[in-house]
């Protein structure tokens, strides 16, 4: 009898279980896999704060075991190297990295690919021969260069214009420099390329160098083009303090203080990047390259850029007065769109 | 006339001094922007958090000490006080004090740690500047605290016609350090242990007290240039404090601070602050190639100080 009872209370602890894991098998709410992917930053830099949030949706929606935001405690290679190394160490089975130096981080991405850890090049790319799997970031050229062509429709295709660009060791500083210098040259001398003021990547820095800017040639300027996230808020905070509308300007990224400068008419516009896509989609391809089930597509239709030649463009649009209050929405539509595409457009998959 | 001159020589900042106004004479002649009221008002605003930088490192310099964690200290205090501002809704009056003697208290660690546990400060503020960085980075995760009170920033960006309001604070700083240093019992002990820290222990004077009151002053000077910092950007950047180190350094040496200590010039350092401004100001007038700027920024320096040295060989002061 008590032997019998026994069976029972098992046979019913089984059912139970058992209906549990269909119930949650049918929500979907089971792990897709057992990968633990690291999303790596350069450093410290409020760029990429949106990764945190895209990690933690691309681990519930994609059902992967872990997806995680780690950031290097400052913008040094060795820090960064030390951080993938040591992640390595723990299981984690993909990274996606920013390379802050993007030909120092080859020779880690070297390593994990022969522990047969993949690894992707996100927001930045690091540069031929690389072992990352592909880069996915903003075409920094078409960045730079649509935002100047956005400066120049919004000067009356006229003037002069100033370019603020970021770290001069930046390699994308100068691909952007050249996106301004063309981008001015195909106007046949309607506009000009008054002066380009570089290094504006700290704040300090920036509020003096924009500020002295200002005070010398605010009568000459038109416009300014930032190209750097730093020199964005800055600039957008000066022509704030001086009041000046005249001086139409185009800066980078979504900070606050440029959104607040567009809505009150002080900057004519911003180009936004799109990095939460770039952590979001970046998690998504590296489960499926990690778990075996997918190989990148070697004859797949990549850009090549200075840097490499397996590049994809997360997105770039232009911030505006028109869409300050949508413009949310279009990037997250720029994301499910590459996103849903990107197995047939750039892998092969079983 | 050549007396004159010469009296004028025999003043340990007069070179520096020359170097200002040929500086500022040849930038009036290259860039006409240069003697503008809104470009005189940009320099003065970049010269006030640089001047107090330099004030924060010049004294424990005189203590033949270094503070490598001033740009870290200065962060941290940005943060802290933005932080009480915005998330806590600590009312202005009340965090500028506060976020000041967090300043203090951290030199005060610094300070306690050299004296007790007999490393050299280079070490300890070392180890420090990284905790500090770490606690600032740990805090905001790299988000700017964005809304500051708008008396705060308009007290960063509003000015008297070329007079930056936020010059007041330098200068009853500079004034304050001024008599510190040369009227009080405890600048001038401050002095004497840099000059020569054995006589001043058969003095009667506590070594390390002193070495002490050193960094805790360094640390209320770090944060007070930290709130100004803050003022000036409107918002309270984590970064603030990064590219500090440098300049703190550069300030009263060029100055003529001695690095082993006993020696520092408020007023040479006021005049080096004033340079680097100036020179800095230059490269934008002079549109100077951006690949050469560090370039010519530091020749520049090495000429001011040259200029300096010269002055100190030919009259014999050296």
């Amino acid at each position: 009898m008590r032997l019998s009872s026994d069976k029972i209370r098992g046979f019913a602890a089984s059912s139970i279980l058992a209906g549990f894991a269909a119930s949650f098998g049918a929500m979907g709410i089971a792990q897709a896999s057992d990968n633990k992917i690291a999303l790596i930053p350069g450093g410290p830099h409020p760029y990429f704060a949106p990764w945190e949030q895209a990690a933690a949706d691309a681990q519930k929606d994609f059902g992967i075991a872990a997806v995680d935001f780690k950031v290097p405690q400052e913008w040094k290679l060795n820090l960064q190297t030390e951080l993938v190394e040591s992640l390595a160490a723990q299981g984690y089975t993909a990274f996606g990295i920013f390379p802050g130096d993007a030909v120092g981080i080859n020779s880690t991405l070297t390593e994990l690919k022969d522990s047969s850890i993949p690894s992707a090049a996100l927001a930045g790319c690091a540069q031929d021969p690389t072992d990352a799997a592909f880069c996915l970031g903003t075409d920094v050229y078409n960045s730079a260069y649509i935002g100047t062509k956005e400066l120049i429709k919004a000067m009356g295709g006229k003037g002069a214009i100033v370019h603020l660009a970021g770290l001069l060791v930046d390699p994308n500083t100068t691909l952007r420099v050249k996106a301004v210098e063309t981008a001015v040259a195909e106007t046949n001398g309607e506009v000009t390329l008054l002066q380009t003021v570089a290094d504006t990547d700290a704040q300090e820095a920036a509020d003096q160098k924009i500020n002295a800017l200002l005070a010398a040639q605010k009568d000459e300027i038109g416009g300014m083009i930032a190209t750097g996230y730093i020199p964005s808020v800055v600039a957008s905070k000066s022509l704030r303090t001086l009041g000046d509308k005249r001086i139409k300007f185009i800066g980078i990224d979504d900070d606050q203080i440029v959104l607040e400068a567009i809505k009150d008419g002080f900057v004519s516009g911003t180009m936004a990047q799109n990095p939460y896509g770039q952590g979001y989609i970046g998690a998504y391809v590296l489960d499926l390259i990690a778990s075996g089930s997918c190989t990148v597509k070697e004859d797949a239709v990549w850009i090549e850029t200075p840097q490499t030649k397996r590049f994809i463009d997360s997105g770039t649009l232009v911030i505006n007065a028109d869409n300050l209050s949508t413009y949310k929405d279009d990037l997250k539509k720029v994301t499910t769109d590459i996103q849903s595409n990107f197995k047939d457009k750039y892998l092969n998959c079983q | 006339m050549n007396a004159l001159l010469r009296r004028l020589l025999l003043v340990e900042w007069s070179g520096i001094l020359a170097a200002i106004i040929l500086g500022s004479a040849l930038l009036a002649w290259l860039s006409p922007a240069f003697l503008t009221e809104f470009n005189i008002y940009v320099m003065l605003r970049s010269f006030c958090v640089a001047l107090l930088i330099g004030f924060a490192q010049m004294v424990t310099l005189a203590v033949g000490q270094m503070n490598i964690s001033v740009g870290a200290l200065g962060g941290l205090v940005a943060v802290l006080a933005g932080g009480m501002m915005e998330k806590m809704g600590v009312p202005l009056a009340v965090a500028i004090p506060v976020a000041i003697a967090i300043g203090a208290f951290c030199g005060l660690l610094n300070g306690i740690l050299t004296e007790r546990t007999g490393i050299n400060g280079f070490i300890i503020t070392l180890a420090t500047a990284s905790a500090f960085t770490g606690i600032n980075l740990g805090i905001t995760q790299s988000i700017p605290f964005y809304d500051m009170p708008p008396a705060l920033v308009a007290f960063g960006s509003d000015r008297f016609f070329a007079f930056p309001y936020l010059l007041i604070a330098p200068i009853i700083v500079t004034i304050l350090l001024g008599i510190f240093l040369s009227r009080t019992i405890p600048g001038r002990q401050l002095l004497a242990v840099g000059g020569n820290p054995h006589a001043a222990e058969l003095s009667g004077i506590s070594r390390g007290r002193i070495t002490v009151l050193a960094h805790t002053l360094s640390g209320a000077l770090a944060a007070t240039a930290a709130i100004l910092a803050v003022a000036q950007l409107g918002s309270a950047q984590p970064t603030i404090g990064s590219d500090w180190l440098l300049l703190s350094f550069a300030a009263p040496i060029i100055g003529g601070a001695a690095l082993t200590g006993g020696h520092v010039s408020v007023l040479g350092t006021t005049l080096a602050v004033i340079l680097i401004a100036l020179i800095e100001n230059g490269m934008v007038l002079a549109k100077v190639d951006p690949y050469w700027v560090q370039f010519v920024l530091g020749a520049l320096i090495l000429a001011a100080v040259w200029l300096n040295r010269w002055r100190a060989v030919t009259t014999g002061t050296d």
